[in-house]
Parts: structure tokens; C-alpha cells; sequence
């Protein structure tokens, strides 16, 4: 006969069997990293280098054995535009389960950010400058510096090289409209004037219509705020068509496709402040091993998704090390607590917004290659 | 003198559409098939003739590889999935879908070969000088505007004149008669789409040299020549080469009054006018209800 005793040891026993095995199950699933760049059409560019970047981290965060659990990275295609990011941002939560999102794009992260928030899922950008993404939300937070800051920093720049006048040619996004308003605000604050605003479309691929447009209003510089191939299409046919001027524009111009046209010598960008002569551990180790694998220098965007990649190694690590779960809140949580990492390019401070804080240098293409001006 | 320049840089713009546009209505003219890969064909022209200017050929030899690819990959449409699908079901849906699936893999292939990246062909011939005060032509509208005269008129003389062209034409109207005549309708097919391929070549290498090319390219084509042909009247050569020049010309006049981004709006305004008020083009034959 049973006795009750019996029963009773027989439940807790499997109840506590249940408990370990649900423990270790626990234990053995991943942590699911998404990534929200666009993979086809005409910014699949971005795509490729992000990506490469966010991989060189996890290989290392691996290496490290940093993480008690694997991290996987699920990818959904953004396209590029604002619909792919609100299709993309509700598969990586909904049916992906992810707690981390890379993410870049403007009008992507705007269009995924509601999505995100819902579920306390943490965005990082590291690619996607509009001015409208610093505080976004609570769980949105920016490892580049957004227009707004480029803009400033350039404005003083062009009105000191005698450019004053400045023809604007500029996206109609989300992403071109903040950097418009930004070079409205900041341009006559400097002493210098908008000689003509030109919006495009992300689909356009003829611009001779724009250059005698541009040409028309006599400008001494050309600044242009687009992003992807377009941007290379907008330089060949802009210098094909005469228009002889200076040409700037933002760090979105740091792809090969730019960097390898003949046309774009001489092209002068602003970009956050590159690293690679810095002496700390984690950008030497960064450094190394692209090196070894590329055979180049790396790129900025390069630098920006490691460090959304390591962030989250780090702040995890820290969680796991106090016994918390590591959730969207957790992770928020932790990085109000910590603010400062080491990351790619010395200690990274965040603010109160969860941004990153990072120098921005003006640039000229020289050979294809980035060269310190300013 | 802005008014003058965007009349020529339109005009350039609208040759290439009408080069590009009038390949597709003569395959769709011929065959009644409706194309949706033509783009491609441009895509793999301009990849082509990039990859071998890159590799130093000369331009004319670039040019012939280009032809080539084109052509052969107009060929392989009409043989190996057109031909198929019309032996079984034929319904235009199946039709539309199997080239849509052929862009993909195309656009797959050339990211895969040549990156995701924009590629452009570097030349003097693009690069416009000032032939009047404001006025800026580059000696690429020349070749523009000479290549669309001698195609233009070698391929109006080929239909009209020779018995091969004349069978062309008939094949659209009436194939069962071409068989009893003793005319291959299948060797007319396949004739339709290497002409019609072609003629993608001469747009595909005048815009890897002036606007570049990016994988993503051969949708934009399908939707200037699709545009182009509607406007031009569906099926009609020189229709579609006219309505080629007339979107060129409207995308680039337009900026003389708005914004520059209603560039490419305005092409497809003129588009919605014509099928509201004139749906069978300008030189589109009138259906009978």
C-alpha cells in the first residue's frame, strides 16, 4: 500500500527533477541576437558590412567564453525601408524570440522602434544617423553619432573654406528631412546660407535634371544626404554634368562603391573619429583579427556593430554574474548602472538616452582612401 | 537657358527608355508574351560590358560580349521557359511568375559575381562640356541619339521590307497561317526575343557608362519599358519607342516647375493620362468591345 508519505516524496522529487531539467534547458537555449539591415536592392551594401562587423564580436564574445549560453544572430531582411523594418522587427520578436536587435536606417528604425518597445526588446543602432533617433525609446540606443552632430561639426567647416553658399540635395525620408533641418538651423548660425534644397526620392537613379537644377542656383558647395548605391549615382552624375563645385556629404559615404569611383576624389565627409591607432586592448584585438581576415583597414560601420555586439556580451556577463535574467529590462537596467565599456576605440560613456558619445573628423577621399582634414 | 538644358538631358534619357522599351514591345508585339525579364537581359548587357571593359577589352569587344549575353539570355527565355510553360498551361499569370522567379535568380547571380555594390563604366564620352553659356552636352548624347536613328531605322526597314520581318509581324496575328505558309513560328519566337534582347544592349551600355548600374537595376528597366509601351501603344514598336523619349523628356521638364523629386512621379502621370484618356497609346491600334 501507498502510503501518503511516499506520495509526497515521489511529487517533490519530481518536481525538483522538473525544475533542474527545465534549469538546464534554460541553460542550453541561445540567446537570439537580431539583425534588422537591409540584405537586397540598392542598400544591401550596408547590409554586408553591418553584419560583418556584429560576426567578428560574436566570434570573440565565443572565443572568450564570456556568455554562460550561445548567441545566435537571426537576420531579417529591412530592406532598407520602413515597411521591411516593421515586417522584419515583428518576425525577430514575435516568432525569433529576439532580446537584442541591430538595427540601421533611419526610416527602418523609426518604423521598428514602436515594435521593439512593446516587447522590451533593446534596438542598437549603429548605422542609421537621422537626428530624430537620439531618445527614440528607452530600449533604442545609438553607438554612432547621429547627423545633427555631423552637420554642426561641418557647417563652420564650409563656411571657413569660403563655401558659403551650400546647395542641399537631400533625401525625402525621415533621415533627409532631420538632416535638412539640422543644416537650415546650423549653415546660417555659421555665417553661411542654403543656396537651393533639393529633395529626391530613394528610387531615383537619373540625376542630370538635378545637376542643371543645382547648377541653376550657383552654389559653392554641394553637400548631398543619401545613402547606398544612389549616393555613388548622384556623384558620377553630378561631376558628369558639370557641376564642378566642392562636394560634401555625411559618413553614409564610406562604402566601397564610393570610395572606389573616380569621381568621388576629392569628396570631403564628416565621420566619427577612426580608432585605429589607439593603443587598448579590445580595439588591438579588433584591429588583428580584421586585419587577418580582410587584409584592409576596417570601416566605422565595422567598428559600430562589434561594439553593439560586445555591449551586449558585457552587459549580459554582468547580468549573469549577478544571478538577474537578461531581458530587455535587465539589459536597460544595466547599462544606466554601468554607462562606461570598453569597447572598440577606448571607453565608451553612455548617456541617459542610451548614446554613445563619439568625436567626429572631417574627411577628404584621396586614391579611394579617407584622409584626415580637420 | 535651364528650360534647353533639360529638354536635351531629357532627350537622352528618353532614347535609352526607347531603346530599352522598344525591345520588349517587339517581343511582346511578336509573341504576345509578356516579358517581364527584359529587364534582365539589360541587367546581364550592362554587367557584361562592364566586367569586360574592366578586364581591358575594348569598348566594341565589351560591346559584342554584351550582345552576346543578352541575346543568349533572350534565347534561353523563349526555349527553356516560355516555350514550356506554354506547351502545358500558358495562362499569362504562370508566364509572369516564371520571369519574375528568372529576375530574382539574375539579380542573385550578379550580386553574387560583382557585389551588391553600384559599378559604372569610367569614360570621357559622359563627361558634358558647355557647348553654349548654361547649356552642357556630353558627346554621350551623340551616340545616344546616332544609335537610336540607325537601329531605329535599320529595325523599321528589317519589319517592313524583308520577308523575315514581315513573318515577324505576322506571327502576332495569326501563326497557324505563318505554319501553313511553311513558316517556323517557333524560329520567328526565338527571333522576336534575340532582336528584341538586343536591342536592351545599346541602353545598357550608354547607362553603365552615364548613370551606373546596380544589381537591382533590370526592375527599374521592366518598369520604364513597361511604362513606354503603354504609352507608346502596347505591342507597337515605334510607339514604344516614342514613348520612351516622352517619359525621358517629361521626367526631366518637369523639374523646370517642381521639386526635383517629382521627376520620376511625372513619368508616371503621363502613364495614368493615357490610360484614362488615350488606353490605346499613341500609335496602339483601337480595340473593338
Amino acid at each position: 500500500m501507498i502510503e501518503r508519505r511516499m506520495l509526497l516524496r515521489a511529487g517533490l522529487g519530481a518536481a525538483a527533477g522538473g525544475l533542474a531539467l527545465g534549469r538546464a534547458r534554460a541553460e542550453a537555449e541561445p540567446y537570439v541576437l537580431g539583425t534588422l539591415f537591409p540584405m537586397a536592392g540598392p542598400n544591401a551594401e550596408y547590409g554586408t558590412i553591418f553584419t560583418e562587423g556584429a560576426q567578428l564580436a560574436l566570434t570573440h564574445i565565443t572565443a572568450d567564453k564570456l556568455l554562460s549560453r550561445p548567441v545566435v544572430l537571426k537576420a531579417e531582411d529591412s530592406q532598407g525601408t520602413p515597411q521591411g523594418g516593421a515586417v522584419g522587427m515583428s518576425k525577430l520578436v514575435n516568432v525569433d524570440h529576439a532580446l537584442y536587435v541591430l538595427i540601421g536606417f533611419t526610416g527602418v528604425s523609426k518604423a521598428a522602434a514602436p515594435i521593439g518597445t512593446r516587447a522590451k526588446v533593446v534596438m542598437v543602432n549603429g548605422g542609421g544617423v537621422g537626428p530624430d533617433l537620439a531618445g527614440l525609446s528607452p530600449y533604442y540606443w545609438n553607438v554612432i553619432p547621429l547627423a545633427s552632430a555631423e552637420v554642426s561639426r561641418i557647417a563652420p567647416f564650409l563656411v571657413a573654406k569660403g563655401w558659403k553658399r551650400v546647395a542641399l540635395i537631400y533625401m525625402d525620408d525621415p533621415f533627409g528631412n532631420g538632416l535638412r533641418k539640422s543644416m537650415q538651423s546650423d549653415l546660417p548660425k555659421a555665417g553661411g546660407e542654403i543656396a537651393g534644397l533639393f529633395a529626391i526620392t530613394p528610387a531615383e537613379q537619373q540625376f542630370s535634371a538635378l545637376a542643371a537644377k543645382v547648377r541653376d542656383a550657383r552654389p559653392d558647395a554641394v553637400y548631398f544626404a543619401s545613402y547606398g548605391a544612389q549616393q555613388a549615382q548622384i556623384i558620377k552624375q553630378l561631376r558628369d554634368n558639370g557641376i564642378d563645385q566642392q562636394l560634401v556629404t555625411y559618413s553614409g559615404a564610406l562604402i566601397p562603391s564610393v570610395r572606389s569611383l573616380p569621381q568621388a576624389e576629392g569628396l570631403i565627409f564628416t565621420v566619427q573619429t577612426a580608432p585605429w591607432s589607439a593603443t587598448d586592448p579590445v580595439t588591438k584585438r579588433f584591429l588583428a583579427d580584421w586585419q587577418a581576415t580582410h587584409k584592409d583597414l576596417p570601416s566605422v560601420y565595422h567598428q559600430n556593430y562589434y561594439n553593439a555586439v560586445r555591449l551586449f556580451g558585457l552587459l549580459a556577463h554582468g547580468l549573469e554574474q549577478q544571478g538577474k535574467p537578461v531581458d530587455g529590462d535587465s539589459l536597460r537596467a544595466e547599462l544606466m548602472r554601468v554607462r562606461r565599456f570598453a569597447l572598440v576605440g577606448g571607453e565608451g560613456t553612455f548617456d541617459d538616452l542610451g548614446d554613445l558619445s563619439v568625436p567626429i573628423d572631417i574627411e577628404t577621399l584621396k586614391g579611394g582612401q579617407p584622409v584626415k582634414l580637420d | 537657358m535651364l528650360l534647353a538644358q533639360l529638354l536635351v538631358s531629357g532627350i537622352q534619357t528618353g532614347l535609352l527608355y526607347a531603346l530599352t522599351a522598344a525591345g520588349f514591345a517587339l517581343i511582346f508585339g511578336a509573341t504576345r508574351i509578356f516579358h517581364f525579364a527584359h529587364g534582365a537581359a539589360y541587367a546581364l548587357a550592362g554587367y557584361g560590358f562592364v566586367f569586360a571593359v574592366r578586364a581591358g577589352w575594348s569598348w566594341p569587344l565589351a560591346a559584342l560580349l554584351a550582345t552576346v549575353l543578352a541575346v543568349g539570355f533572350g534565347l534561353f527565355m523563349d526555349a527553356f521557359v516560355y516555350r514550356p510553360i506554354q506547351r502545358h498551361t500558358g495562362s499569362f499569370f504562370t508566364v509572369f511568375v516564371a520571369a519574375f522567379g528568372v529576375v530574382i535568380v539574375v539579380q542573385s547571380g550578379i550580386e553574387i559575381g560583382f557585389g551588391r555594390a553600384f559599378v559604372a563604366v569610367t569614360s570621357s564620352l559622359t563627361r558634358a562640356s558647355a557647348v553654349l553659356p548654361g547649356l552642357y552636352l556630353a558627346r554621350a548624347f551623340w551616340i545616344a541619339l546616332g544609335a537610336a536613328a540607325v537601329l531605329f531605322g535599320a529595325l523599321g526597314l528589317f519589319l517592313a521590307r524583308t520577308r523575315t520581318g514581315i513573318a515577324l509581324r505576322a506571327l502576332a496575328e495569326n501563326p497557324d497561317l505563318l505554319r501553313a505558309y511553311g513558316l517556323s513560328a517557333r524560329r520567328l519566337s526565338a527571333l522576336a526575343f534575340a532582336l528584341g534582347s538586343a536591342l536592351a544592349v545599346p541602353g545598357a551600355v550608354l547607362g553603365a557608362a552615364t548613370t551606373g548600374l546596380s544589381p537591382s537595376v533590370a526592375s527599374h528597366v521592366m518598369l520604364v519599358s513597361l511604362a513606354a509601351s503603354v504609352v507608346g501603344g502596347i505591342g507597337s514598336l515605334r510607339g514604344a519607342a516614342a514613348g520612351g523619349l516622352v517619359l525621358g523628356v517629361a521626367e526631366n521638364l518637369v523639374v523646370s516647375v517642381l521639386d526635383t523629386q517629382w521627376s520620376e512621379a511625372a513619368g508616371f502621370v503621363v502613364l495614368f493620362a493615357f490610360i484614362l484618356f488615350r488606353p490605346r497609346g499613341i500609335f496602339g491600334a483601337a480595340l473593338a468591345r
